[in-house]
């Protein structure tokens, strides 16, 4: 590496890192320092900060509405995770065994990448709509009575069907790397031993995949976090009955509807530890596992 | 976290000495059936918003209706006109053209800082840029809201995009593409005494074409993408985004005054742009992506 540092002015390279290390200090440092900082405070419109202490993280503590969306959150990150990881590794493994079309296939179930998840929001609205929905009549003729305006358990279904759908084309992506990635020799040998069809997928594929999902399971878990914001928004408002009041949206709420900065602020801290251990995770194991090449 | 370096270098040499194995086997005719099922599920959703983004009312209560109408002029029209999203889309166009060219900008520096500089505690700096991965917008957007209010920026451009314009992600991608310049062109360059623009402009730049397109599809996607930043910091509907557009039409189709197929139209217009990048550049796109995976 050290042959590559062919510049050494100090002025140069400072200059030249300066705009990244402001940006990040000023609206990524900062903040967050600001978020820990507001967390020992009672704070809200039109009010002086007061010092409270630890008593936003008490009030966290004990009360159970919190308790319930920490819980919900993490359900719900079992759920889209698992999801997920099962219909897109299943895509793959189709996309990888046949010869002819694969690229037009590839491009037809990555393309949720690029889908802004308002826009999917929207989309779910309309197909799932209890009354108006396409999909309505069909389901309701299975035997269920659609109604997940009202109904808590089926509100929570649709918001994770609406994210795993989003995030099937990104983990295809990494999926089909990882796939082809593989040596030929071990399939072949697979096929010679008998092995065929999806117990070649999770015997033999899985295993070796091992880097790639890991780091896919702790993606969508940030994502189920973080990113699923504007589904819950569009789609139940976090509702029926909180029924899908994920921490993020939690947090939304409390700061900007509720204007409790201080319990916000409190909250955003738990979130920047679930994000901090989970990257934690990622390192160590991505780290460990990493002689499987990639 | 040393050991996330060491590994990123690992990773590095890996994909340099990477070979993409063809796969050749036949794909057994149920393989083909199952996928076409499959990718018409994750079509499917999108299909029915552009058809009924065609029709005159939004009412497709049965998989029977789903036959495209002949009010398409008028209702893109009305979306574009009538509800804006003419000027939404231009906001978020300029949104994310700033935030993408910003971040290119500002991220190429870092990285040829970082590779081909000698910086003392380089590691640590690096690190320091690598560690805001731990700070998304959702830990820190209630400290962030009252920094935009004390800069005045508030519902201007200013807002939703500075804050975005360091990147973690974008560095990283860059630095690995750096380091998998072979070390003879960059002693070349030594020899020849070119100064560190001229590199930058006449070998970095056009050596790594491919990684620059792919890495500003993936920020362009990002930053039209964005829902939560935008919701909170822009009041004004002049200065909106077309994301939290959708939301304005949201709230007036649950509330009996448009038309779904309105709605259905503002979703699909949303959609266009970062649909239609991925697809012309899913080549380098791809590629950059196998780059990211750590």
């Amino acid at each position: 590496m050290s042959t590559r540092e062919i510049f050494d002015s100090r002025i140069e390279s400072g200059l030249l890192l300066l705009p990244t290390l402001l940006v990040s200090i000023v609206f990524l440092y900062y903040p967050t320092a600001l978020a820990v900082r507001t967390s020992f405070f009672d704070s809200s419109f039109g009010q002086a900060d007061e010092f409270v202490g630890l008593k936003n993280y008490l009030t966290l503590l004990t009360d159970s509405g919190y308790h319930s969306s920490l819980l919900l959150s993490v359900l719900f990150a079992a759920v889209v995770v698992i999801g997920v990881i099962a219909v897109s590794l299943y895509l793959t493994f189709l996309i990888h065994e046949v010869d002819t079309g694969q690229g037009l296939y590839l491009i037809s179930v990555i393309w949720p990448y690029a889908l802004p998840p308002a826009v999917g929001a929207l989309v779910f609205l309309f197909i799932a709509h209890p009354t108006l929905g396409v999909l309505t009549g069909p389901i309701e003729a299975l035997g269920v009575d659609v109604d997940w305006f009202n109904n808590g358990p089926q509100a929570f279904v649709v918001v994770a069907l609406a994210a795993i759908w989003k995030q099937i084309g990104y983990n295809v992506i990494f999926m089909i790397a990882a796939m082809n990635n593989i040596p030929d020799t071990l399939t072949e040998t697979a096929a010679l031993d008998g092995v065929s069809g999806v117990r070649r997928l999770v015997s033999v594929y899985v295993p070796i995949m091992t880097p790639t999902l890991f780091f896919l399971v702790i993606i969508n878990t940030i994502y189920a976090f973080f990113g699923t914001f504007a589904f819950v928004d569009l789609l139940t408002s976090g509702g029926p009955s909180n029924a899908t009041n994920i921490l993020i949206f939690d947090l939304y709420r409390e700061g900007f509807s509720f204007f409790n900065f201080g319990v916000a602020s409190t909250k955003s801290v738990v979130l920047f530890l679930v994000v901090g251990v989970l990257m934690l995770v990622q390192f160590r194991v991505t780290d460990k596992y990493s002689y499987y090449g990639g | 976290m040393v050991q996330l370096l060491q590994y990123a270098k690992r990773q590095a040499n890996a994909l340099r000495s990477d070979q993409t194995t063809e796969t050749t086997h036949d794909a057994r005719p149920g393989t083909h059936l199952q996928l076409w099922f499959l990718v018409l599920l994750v079509v499917f959703p999108i299909v029915v918003a552009v058809i009924v983004s065609t029709k005159e009312t939004g009412v497709v209560t049965s998989l029977g209706d789903l036959l495209p109408g002949s009010y398409a002029v008028e209702n893109y029209r009305e979306a574009l006109v009538d509800y804006r999203f003419g000027r939404f889309m231009w906001n978020s166009l300029a949104m994310s053209l700033v935030i993408v060219v910003g971040k290119l900008i500002v991220s190429v520096f870092a990285a040829m800082a970082i590779v081909y500089y000698r910086i003392p505690y380089k590691d640590l700096v690096f690190l320091f840029i690598l560690f805001t991965l731990l700070l998304p917008v959702p830990v820190r957007f209630i400290p962030l809201f009252q920094l935009m209010n004390d800069l005045g920026w508030s519902n201007t451009i200013l807002a939703i995009t500075v804050p975005y314009i360091a990147s973690a992600t974008t560095v990283f991608i860059l630095r690995q593409h750096f380091l998998s310049i072979p070390t003879s062109i960059v002693e070349t360059a030594k020899i020849d005494g070119v100064g560190p623009l001229r590199f930058m402009l006449f070998v970095l730049l056009p050596m790594s074409k491919g990684v620059l397109v792919g890495v500003s599809i993936i920020m362009f996607v990002y930053a039209w993408n964005q829902y939560l930043w935008p919701l909170i910091v822009i009041d004004s509907e002049a200065n909106q985004v077309a994301q939290v557009g959708l939301q304005l039409l949201q709230g007036d189709v649950q509330g009996g005054q448009l038309s779904w197929s309105l709605v259905m139209a503002g979703s699909t217009l949303t959609l266009l742009p970062p649909l239609l990048l991925m697809i012309v550049f899913r080549k380098p796109l791809l590629e950059t992506f196998s780059i990211q995976q750590k």
